[in-house]
């Protein structure tokens, strides 16, 4: 059993929920929250991504080319993942070069092991939406881990210089800004993890639950997804860090000077 | 006192977002000598320090240290042996102790007695080595950069400002201590100081740098108060 109406329903039924769009638009005005154009931008923006992205889905399902369109649909998510990523480290020079190949690194190994074991059957029904869940969070955990990393060492700039002063070179003295900023960007995730059925049931559950997946293969299915995330999420930040000491130092170990700027 | 050349600073130029900070600077320091650099704020004092240990990169001229320049060292090699100690001085995680062994673990130069010695040659008791660096006063964090220093052996200390912040009553001893382990270890000091009158006391010579300019270098006896500023 999955959800029991056809599109055309569907769209009578989202018609019917819209009211909720209404009701935030009068709110908003009654109250003068100054969300309501916003929030109607939001959702008409976001909604209208969604339909393009399904029509895409219904054709890319039912045409042999799937095996190559798909490449075209990771790449993407791949360069926009990496490009959004980016602007979280200010100042930082072509910041691209550092988050692209983190996220890649992260999503792509955590999807490995999704398809060995199976847990991902070769299909683009399980591989977009996992692929999805998989570069969204690397972004995600790029963008956390980049941003506190160049925040940790633009507010100790003395500190580390105090180490290179001493001769310390300048992968040993970013470590331990390093070993932050990991944990920093998996914490939020590792926090949902010890959350998860008490607070709320997560995206990928409650799908499987409303179409109809017995509960228990839902709930297995959920630690797949939250294994995969972290999984990847740690080697993307683990990545960032390797990678962000080339724009933090100069090939002198010296502060980069990007730094300097406010 | 030794005549060999430990430092040679020829045509140093630097210039930070479009200031000319330091201008053709040119003179040379011998070994186990204490040179103290005097002079306005802003006068380019802390960048010539940061050009000579490579945290930052000269524009022009070349650096001599120890008969070879110092682009042929690696910059932790270079900075090893000419350790700067900066003008903030900021303390690593742990106690007074993991400060001062730090680098020297790095180094591989772990050595319980060396950490002790150079503690107490600041004039700073061994007492203080399970003390938490970060609860120290600021005179006490001065001292212990200055032992973190210490305990490396460089063959050369570059000291900004190395007693801001310590109380008058100390002042003279710190003083009195690096001139001691500068003898007693055959160890340079380029010296900056806003105090004249200490850079008197302590020194061999006495470079004046204004504006970027080396304007002189003289004994302590020849320098001239109206000269500083």
């Amino acid at each position: 059993m999955g959800i029991p109406y056809t599109p055309i329903e569907g769209l009578y039924i989202l018609l019917a929920v819209s009211s909720l769009l209404v009701l935030v638009i009068i709110l908003s005005f009654y109250k003068k929250l100054g969300i309501g154009k916003e929030f109607t931008f939001a959702i008409l923006k976001g909604g209208g991504q969604l339909v393009l992205i399904a029509l895409f889905l219904t054709f890319l399902f039912q045409t042999d080319l799937w095996i190559f369109l798909i490449w075209i649909l990771l790449l993407t998510m791949i360069l926009v993942g990496g490009h959004t990523s980016a602007k979280r480290a200010t100042h930082m020079p072509h910041a691209f070069q550092i988050t692209t190949p983190s996220i890649l690194a992260g999503a792509t190994t955590a999807l490995m092991v999704l398809a060995l074991s199976q847990a991902m059957p070769l299909q683009p029904q399980y591989i977009i939406p996992l692929a999805g869940m998989a570069f969204g969070n690397s972004m995600s955990i790029c963008s956390l881990s980049l941003d506190r990393l160049v925040r940790e060492i633009k507010l100790n700039r003395t500190g580390i210089e105090s180490m290179l002063s001493l001769g310390i070179s300048s992968k040993q003295a970013i470590e331990e800004y390093n070993r932050l900023s990991i944990r920093a960007a998996l914490i939020p995730t590792i926090d949902r993890l010890k959350t998860l059925g008490l607070i709320f049931i997560p995206g990928a559950m409650a799908g499987l639950l409303i179409a109809g997946t017995d509960p228990l293969v839902a709930a297995e299915y959920q630690i797949i997804v939250y294994l995969m995330i972290v999984g990847g999420g740690i080697i993307t930040a683990m990545t960032v860090a390797m990678l962000a000491r080339k724009k933090i130092f100069t090939e002198y170990e010296q502060l980069a000077e990007w730094l300097y700027k406010e | 006192m030794n005549i060999i050349s430990i430092l040679q600073i020829d045509h140093l130029s630097k210039t930070l977002q479009k200031n000319p900070i330091l201008k053709n600077i040119t003179f040379d320091i011998k070994k186990a000598e204490i040179v103290t650099i005097v002079g306005p704020s802003g006068g380019g004092k802390t960048t010539l320090l940061r050009c000579l240990n490579r945290l930052i990169e000269a524009d022009q001229g070349s650096i001599i240290f120890d008969q070879k320049p110092i682009t042929d060292y690696t910059p932790p090699a270079l900075r090893k042996n000419m350790v700067l100690v900066p003008q903030e001085s900021v303390m690593f995680p742990g106690s007074v102790y993991d400060n001062i062994s730090f680098a020297l673990q790095i180094h591989d130069m772990h050595d319980e007695h060396q950490i002790k010695k150079s503690l107490t040659d600041t004039g700073l008791s061994e007492n203080f080595l399970t003390k938490k660096a970060s609860q120290l006063s600021g005179g006490e964090k001065k001292r212990v950069s200055l032992a973190r220093a210490l305990a490396l052996f460089p063959k050369m200390l570059l000291l900004d400002e190395p007693t801001t912040g310590i109380d008058p009553k100390n002042l003279h001893t710190v003083e009195q201590r690096i001139i001691s382990f500068s003898k007693q270890r055959n160890l340079t000091v380029l010296w900056v100081t806003h105090d004249v009158e200490q850079a008197k006391r302590v020194s061999n010579r006495i470079a004046n740098l204004k504006q970027g300019t080396v304007t002189s270098i003289t004994t302590p006896d020849q320098f001239q108060w109206e000269e500083a500023y």
